[in-house]
């Protein structure tokens, strides 16, 4: 082999194209060192694939982490997305009332329906969790409730982006939550992309959800299917072909870089190229949960196919948030139960409850849980009263979602729905409220995280936003 | 932008929502002396009544109103709120607890009409009498039905809200703010600074630009050299590369005259269209699909797309190409083409995102108007006048009233997109065939039948709807039916079989040609300010008109019977409207700058940048105008002077002094935009079919909701990846942006962009390393170099550089390619020898094989349709909200290499492609 050593392809290079412009080998190993792993051409040459001495790169200033406003109680954050809206009645809220009055005019009109779910308290707190949740019921002392959050519209589409985006006007959309999180506190880890999205709603909004608006694209959410995939990430040569090509492109930036010429963004590029192949391996191996040890498998419940979306997506999301990841959602849809009610809750909590709960069990035992924090709920709820015989209609008047881990009270309850569980009457939370809250627990001040676009300062919160500090813990 | 209207609206249901009374969201006057005026707003949420005269109603008692809080409301909380209020899904688009919503009524028209119960659809629904009867679980007592009736009878009585006098009319320091900032000013005559001591300077531009560079102790560097001036201008006119010939002729004779000639070869081409109508696309939103909650498809919206185009190529004057957009449909046309053109330029009001899934008719129009304000207000004007919609402009001296003088101008227009709003619909439940701009009906012979089939047909339809509803949640709807399944679905899809049937008769797309625009209402008026935005809460009617930014004596008035478009295109692009040329002649010169003279180019208001050239803005806008608003010769002009023809060369001190590069001592490298990206590789490995095709393949949609991981989507990307088309033709549904597009920030399609953003991200360098587009180019550029009629490789790798980077390699380049290329080709020998039973299955994961026979895949552009046995996901929902949402299965398009030595010549083009060099012009 006559391929020659990177350094002098480097100073050729310069030598011959540029003449005036050669750069002495001081300034050549600086800019080495700088993380670009550019001497590591001539490991490379010796037909080695991936060299372990290519350095992580430098943090691109936009994605680097950066201090939060105020010190965060939580680092990152996985969402529990149950698109559709979750029947509380029949789950978490357990409303003695509404037993009672099973069949009489509710407070919203209609006829109450009780739930027909045995209910039983469960933990210290004497939590009361209905009989669907037999797994989730022995973590709710670690979960701190919002139980009085409304929104604005009682229509899916308008109502998942309204808690993705924090506004549901079309005219102008907005940066979803997690781009904003990102945007104010960079992400840990710079290997990977700091927001991951799986398996979201291809409709209500679709990208728009995860989507970074008018935030540069840099913040926007990167979205894998539940089988793991994400479009060109696949090496599609054999990866020491590719190294090579790679460092041919990579000399070909240099080269450019060195000239006087050249565009401000060409540290950048040539940082994304490491990057990119790095995520190469570094993304499908993290995504690879067939690694796992059987007996976290058997926890999660891991089988192929949609049953078991739910658990693969709960088992990536932790190995995502451990990787460091600054926002992770995951989505289980199909809750939306105006007719078949008892049918589709039932097989939706056999697809949640288990992988849920061995999540935080998993966090928690690997300690995750004391900087990460995890969010469960839906875009609304469901009212107690009855839509034809076996169903229960959109209720945006008062509805639950709880939270678990970095920052939050285990075992409280923040907020409560009328005597029946149709209107919130303390602890009112709007979705600003949500997300001025889910803020602050990040160490950032909602009113403060900004962005100027067409001559307006711009935040998650829009013009409201009260943040929960009863919760705080 | 209706940012307060949404805190104060969920303010008021959670209040509502708790049963608590709300006090008066209207701020009441602070003192006694302010003037007060109840105007005819009505706040559906405020029991505290307000009566006084003036009022729309009749003149009403303080017992009337307590008649109401007492006796009536009681019975619409209690049994109509649970389907017909702001909280649910307001059933049939009717909410009762609105006075508005009551008065307009849902679907099926009026619900009351005040002082008549007899012909109030309320009082029939609660009698039981028709087929409509509410609430359906039971009738409602007699005495009840009786107090509705008397309410209806008293003349349906409402509480109301004071509305102060002076609402709206805009905060105390706007004169002076229109007085004294700068882009308001008329334009200044100004005249060139003469440089003493200076031959660089050799026009107008060159002399402004220079005296800013001397007042800031810079020089301008050297001039560009001719292979990347050549580069530069060849993308900033074309948006693609020179080609080799037009290289070598111009590296033989770089002469000004030569270059003025290449410039004007340019400036001619259609690819000039295609590139600077692209840009005007971003401005104007372009998008085939409303986005939004539910995706819809505009089929036609591709027409407007090639209108915009041509206007380019044809360098329509600025002045007339507004004037269409904004009313096209009333301005004079000499021909037949013409009076087309002038329909499908008014799309630009129409195309915009649209939330079909809205409840309320009231809030859907007034959102449509809205989007429209602020798409013309940003394009054109350069401000953002929605933020008005709610309260008067914070920082621009835009007053709310203002905002609906602007408003009622467009509620007196119909803005046709095809659709129409329906909460929870499904289907073509969003098709609306009236909603369309019609221009030109082709049948030949009225069917003298036509009324009889369609009425059959409206039948057909009824029934398979009443059908689906009776099943729809059901036991029974539950129930498989003889196909297997559910009854409710085959209803669905009987109901959905027959609208299109129904579609197929009526539908004036089927039957001639229709576009997406806009025309005058049949209602012209003005329109009512809407308190903190809310549609339904009235304020006072303000008469048409537009902003205070701009006036001047003897300024167009609006006519009565007219919505007053023509006239706002008159105002829009009248010479005496400054900030109009300023906007436009900024957007050039960004583009062919990198930065505006005005660095914020959608906001000359006081929140934005202001100019560092003042006066070359307004020497720019004058002669723009005087030059009878062509953007050819303005373009022209910039880029035969000096200034654009520096080189970018960096100097570290001058780089000190002006980092950003504000006062052009340099030209300022760009990145290539991603459609420049995706054309130029196309461009250089010979695969670019430059024609333009009929249509997009967004116009096969049907108009129905598509998911942006189901069959249409993947249709659309195939399509997308398939097509050697130039990218300004690929199909852009919102939401579903063709990945070439999307890595390289593209414009957000639901705003108006004037600046795109220039990201670097990790993405971009997968797609470079492993899209198949750009593998099977690479490859397809390879083989044709291999199979040429270069003698050796040296030559090859020559031609290689100059086709892909415009410029020769060093002879080290040479030596250092010749070398990586026998190590690759080895190691591609080694792999594949190591391999030799590959299997289909290892192929799609590593696809190098070695076929002899085998070509690049080089289908021809998608036809631009569905492939056969893709059928629409959504049609056959019973409940759209129930989508499938699960992915696709991925589908990696496979690239096959011949041999080894294919391989490794690939994979240096493609290297060349990924190189920063390609990617940034000098």
């Amino acid at each position: 082999m006559t391929f020659r050593s990177t350094q002098s392809v480097y100073a050729d290079l310069n030598g011959q194209h540029l003449g005036r412009f050669l750069p002495d080998r001081r300034q050549l190993l600086k800019s080495a060192s700088a993380g670009f792993g550019y001497l590591a051409m001539s490991a490379l040459l010796a037909n080695k694939a991936r060299s372990e001495e290519v350095k992580p790169s430098s943090p691109p200033g936009h994605l680097a982490p950066r201090k939060p406003h105020f010190p965060a109680k939580a680092k990152r954050v996985i969402f529990l997305f149950m698109q559709g809206a979750i029947s509380q009645m029949d789950t978490w809220e357990y409303k003695p009332e509404l037993q009672a009055q099973d069949g009489k005019s509710g407070p919203g009109g209609g006829k109450l329906m009780a739930s027909r779910y045995k209910f039983a308290q469960h933990g210290e707190t004497g939590t009361w969790v209905s009989e669907l949740h037999p797994h989730l019921a022995k973590h709710v002392d670690k979960f701190c409730w919002l139980r009085g959050l409304h929104t604005d519209t009682p229509a899916h589409p308008q109502a998942v982006i309204q808690l993705h985006t924090g506004t549901a006007i079309a005219s102008l959309t907005r940066p979803s939550m997690g781009s904003w999180l990102l945007y104010g506190l960079g992400t840990e880890n710079q290997d990977l992309p700091g927001y991951i999205t799986i398996n979201p709603p291809p409709n209500f909004g679709g990208t728009v959800n995860y989507g970074s608006a008018f935030l540069p694209a840099h913040y926007q959410g990167t979205r894998i299917n539940d089988a793991g995939y994400l479009p060109n990430l696949e090496a599609q040569a054999p990866i020491a072909l590719q190294r090579r090509q790679l460092d041919l492109i990579q000399s070909m930036n240099k080269d450019l870089a060195s000239r006087p010429q050249a565009p401000s963004a060409i540290e950048g590029v040539i940082s994304s190229y490491e990057l990119a192949f790095r995520m190469q391996s570094k993304v499908p191996e993290l995504l690879d949960i067939s690694k796992e040890p059987e007996h976290i498998q058997q926890a999660y419940g891991i089988k192929d196919g949609p049953a078991g979306s739910f658990a693969r997506q709960c088992l990536m999301a932790r190995r995502l948030s451990e990787a460091g990841v600054r926002f992770v959602e995951i989505c289980h849809p199909g809750w939306d139960q105006h007719n078949n009610l008892h049918r589709g809750l039932t097989n939706n909590c056999q697809a949640v409850d288990q992988p849920a709960a061995a999540l935080l069990a998993d966090l928690e035992s690997r300690g995750l849980l004391e900087d990460t924090l995890v969010l469960f709920g839906s875009e609304f709820g469901r009212l107690p009263s009855a839509q034809g015989p076996d169903g229960r209609d959109h209720n945006i008047t008062g509805y639950p979602m709880w939270l678990a881990g970095a920052g939050v009270k285990p075992g409280f309850t923040f907020g409560a729905t009328d005597e029946v569980g149709q209107f919130a009457v303390e602890g009112k939370m709007h979705t600003n409220d949500l997300h001025a809250t889910l803020l602050a627990l990040m160490g950032l001040d909602h009113e403060s995280l900004t962005y100027e676009y067409g001559g307006r300062e711009f935040r998650l919160t829009d013009v409201a936003g009260q943040v929960a500090r009863e919760i705080f813990a | 932008m209706s940012f307060y209207t949404k805190c104060l609206t969920v303010l008021a249901v959670g209040m509502a929502a708790s049963g608590e009374h709300l006090q008066a969201q209207v701020k009441t006057p602070a003192t006694a002396e302010e003037s007060r005026q109840v105007v005819s707003a009505q706040n559906s949420l405020n029991t505290r009544s307000v009566v006084d005269s003036g009022s729309l109603q009749d003149s009403q008692l303080p017992a009337d109103f307590e008649f109401f809080e007492k006796k009536v409301r009681p019975i619409l909380v209690a049994n109509c709120y649970t389907c017909h209020s702001a909280d649910n899904k307001a059933a049939g688009g009717l909410r009762v607890d609105d006075y508005q919503g009551l008065r307009n009524g849902g679907n099926r028209g009026s619900a009351v009409v005040p002082h008549q119960p007899e012909e109030s659809l309320l009082v029939q629904a609660v009698r039981y009498t028709g087929k409509l009867k509410m609430p359906p679980e039971e009738k409602l007592p007699d005495e009840k039905i009786q107090i509705l009736e008397d309410w209806i009878r008293r003349g349906a009585p409402w509480p109301r809200v004071e509305v102060s006098q002076e609402i709206g009319k805009g905060s105390s320091d706007y004169q002076e703010l229109l007085a004294s900032h700068w882009a308001w000013q008329p334009l200044k005559n100004v005249t060139p600074p003469v440089i003493q001591d200076s031959n660089w300077a050799t026009d107008p531009i060159d002399q402004f630009v220079l005296a800013r560079l001397n007042n800031h102790n810079l020089s301008p560097v050297g001039d560009a050299d001719p292979a990347s001036l050549l580069r530069r201008v060849a993308f900033d006119l074309t948006g693609l590369p020179p080609s080799d010939d037009q290289l070598r002729a111009f590296e033989a004779n770089p002469s000004s005259e030569n270059y003025a000639k290449i410039v004007d070869g340019y400036l001619a081409s259609p690819a000039f269209g295609e590139k600077w109508g692209r840009h005007w696309l971003d401005v104007s939103r372009f998008g085939e699909s409303t986005g939004s909650a539910r995706n819809v498809p505009y089929p036609q919206a591709y027409k407007y797309r090639n209108y915009v185009i041509d206007a380019f190529n044809k360098d329509k004057p600025f002045d007339r190409f507004i004037a269409e957009q904004v009313a096209g449909d009333l301005i004079p046309y000499s021909s037949e083409s013409e009076r087309i053109e002038n329909l499908v330029a008014t799309g630009f009001l129409a195309l915009g995102v649209k939330d079909v899934n809205q409840r309320f008719k009231v809030r859907f129009v007034m959102d449509n108007v809205d989007e429209a304000i602020d798409t013309v207000t940003r394009s054109v004007l350069g401000v953002t006048v929605s933020c008005a919609r709610c309260h008067d402009h914070k920082f621009d001296p835009v007053s709310q009233r203002e905002y609906y003088a602007l408003a009622g101008i467009f509620t007196s227009t119909d803005i046709l997109a095809g659709v129409r709003n329906k909460m929870g619909g499904g289907g073509l439940d969003y098709y609306d065939t009236s909603a369309l701009l019609v221009i030109s009906q082709t049948k030949a012979e009225p069917d003298p039948e036509q009324h009889q089939k369609v009425e059959k047909a409206q039948q057909a339809v009824a029934e398979a709807r009443e059908e689906f509803e009776r099943l729809r949640g059901t036991p029974e709807g539950q129930e498989k039916g003889p196909n297997g399944r559910p009854r409710q679905q085959i209803a669905r899809q009987k109901w959905n079989r027959l609208q299109a049937e129904l579609n197929l008769l009526t539908d004036p797309a089927h039957s001639g040609e229709v576009t997406l625009g806009a025309r005058d209402s049949k209602q012209i008026s003005d329109t009512e300010l809407r308190l903190r935005g809310e549609a339904e809460q009235l304020g006072p009617v303000v008469p048409r008109g537009f902003l205070k930014l701009a006036t001047w004596e003897g300024q167009p008035q609006i006519a009565a019977g007219q919505s007053g478009r023509a006239e706002l295109a008159q105002w829009l692009t009248a010479p005496q409207n400054a900030i109009t040329h300023r906007v436009i002649v900024n957007r050039v010169w960004h583009h062919l700058f990198g930065r505006g003279i005005v660095s914020t180019v959608d906001n000359f208001g006081l929140t934005g940048d202001t100019p560092s050239h003042p006066e070359l803005l307004d020497y720019l806008a004058q002669d723009f105008i005087q030059n009878g608003s062509s953007l050819k010769k303005l373009i022209r002009k910039i880029v035969l002077t000096k200034t654009y023809r520096l080189s970018t060369e960096n100097v570290a001190a001058y780089q000190e002094i002006d980092p950003a590069n504000r006062w052009i001592w340099r030209h300022t490298p760009r990145r290539l935009t991603a459609e420049e990206i995706r054309d130029s590789i196309l461009a250089t490995a010979q695969s670019l079919e430059t024609s333009r095709p009929e249509k997009s393949p967004a116009a096969e949609l049907k108009v129905i909701e598509i998911r942006n991981n189901g069959p249409e989507a993947r249709n659309l990307q195939v399509a997308a990846e398939n097509s050697t088309l130039r990218s300004v033709y690929l199909p852009l549904v919102r939401g579903i942006l063709p990945r070439a597009l999307e890595v390289f920030d593209f414009a957000e399609q639901g705003m108006v962009t004037g600046a795109r953003d220039q990201t670097t991200v990790a993405t971009q360098s997968l797609y470079l390393l492993n899209d198949p587009f750009v593998r099977q180019h690479s490859v397809r550029l390879a083989q044709s170099l291999l199979d040429g009629e270069d003698h050796d490789d040296r030559s090859r790798i020559v031609h290689a550089y100059r086709q892909i980077l415009g410029r020769d390699p060093s002879v080290t380049e040479v030596n250092t390619i010749i070398d990586y290329l026998s190590v690759y080709e080895k190691e591609a020998n080694i792999y594949l020898t190591s391999h030799p039973g590959e299997s289909s299955e290892t192929v799609a994961t590593t696809p190098l094989t070695t076929d002899a026979n085998s070509k690049p895949d080089d289908s021809p552009a998608a036809p631009g349709n569905n492939p056969p046995g893709a059928s629409n996901s959504a049609l056959a929902l019973a409940n759209a909200d129930e989508m499938e949402q699960s992915d696709l299965p991925v589908t990696m398009k496979k690239i096959s290499i011949r041999d080894a030595r294919t391989a490794a010549w690939g994979s240096l083009i493609q290297a060349l492609y990924a190189s920063a060099e390609f990617r940034y012009l000098k």
